[in-house]
């Protein structure tokens, strides 16, 4: 009789597979406590002593945020600086900060801004990727943006083109009026104020090339 | 092939994911080698059987 293969042999198989699945069990689970400790939620305090988080407290939106490259990681980083007003107060507690991005993120699912634009990678590229909307020096104080809506901070344009975005022509794509409502507006821009503070590993990839983006220039 | 890790924060699947070559190279060792090892007590049973 013909002297039989490893390779034919079921138990040799077998054993390989137990092995592979195992151990790939095993590093999936490992995986997934991983990044939940990743993107958990800053403090406060964090915030407060300068401990960078890659998705900060609520309350930054009482603080300046800047994208700035950053050398050694080959990709551009949202800065937290000092501290800026929003909607004239930059002492919004956690739980006001907290509920406000709440109010927020239930308008963005509400009136399904994912339909057309991205969030964090979610969503689709009909309409501006919104990841870093924030940052987008057309909401600035020189921004086109800011001038077509008459308002004097980036908060209150944002807040007043959400409330009556087709008033104002801007793409030939235009936003329709989605009946926001005055509050549901100020939650929708904390929560994108504060999605711009996450840091995405350079998401999106060619928001850095867009003039005036980054380190303000 | 090894970068100096940049990683915000400091993980063992920021190591791993910092090259191509990285991953590539731990899933063989730990797939690849045990499975050796496997083969090996295999043909030893096979050829105590025969």
């Amino acid at each position: 009789m013909a002297k039989k293969s490893v390779w034919s042999d079921n138990r040799f198989w077998q054993r390989s597979a137990a092995w592979i699945t195992g151990f790939a069990s095993v590093l999936l689970i490992w995986l997934t406590f991983d990044s939940m400790g990743q993107i958990s939620m800053g403090t406060d305090a964090d915030l407060q002593s300068g401990v960078t988080k890659r998705v900060p407290a609520p309350t930054v939106i009482n603080y300046k945020i800047t994208y700035e490259m950053d050398t050694k990681r080959g990709h551009e980083v949202p800065v937290i600086g000092e501290k800026e007003k929003f909607f004239g107060r930059d002492d919004w507690s956690e739980e006001e900060a907290a509920s406000l991005l709440h109010l927020g993120k239930l308008g963005s699912q509400a009136k399904n801004c994912m339909n057309c634009h991205t969030l964090l990678g979610n969503g689709a590229y009909y309409a501006p990727d919104l990841t870093k909307a924030w940052l987008d020096p057309a909401w600035g104080p020189t921004g086109s943006m800011q001038a077509m809506t008459g308002k004097n901070t980036k908060e209150e344009a944002m807040a007043e083109f959400l409330q009556h975005p087709s008033t104002y022509p801007t793409h030939a794509r235009m936003m329709p009026n989605l009946g926001i409502t005055a509050e549901e507006a100020k939650g929708l821009v904390a929560f994108l104020k504060h999605m711009s503070s996450i840091d995405t590993n350079g998401f999106p990839r060619n928001f850095g090339r867009m003039q005036g983006a980054v380190n303000g220039k | 092939m090894f970068e100096p890790f940049v990683d915000v924060v400091p993980s063992f699947f920021g190591w791993l994911n910092q090259g191509p070559l990285t991953l590539t190279i731990f899933l063989h060792t730990v797939i690849v080698l045990p499975m050796i090892w496997i083969y090996k007590q295999e043909k030893a049973r096979l050829e105590q059987e025969g």
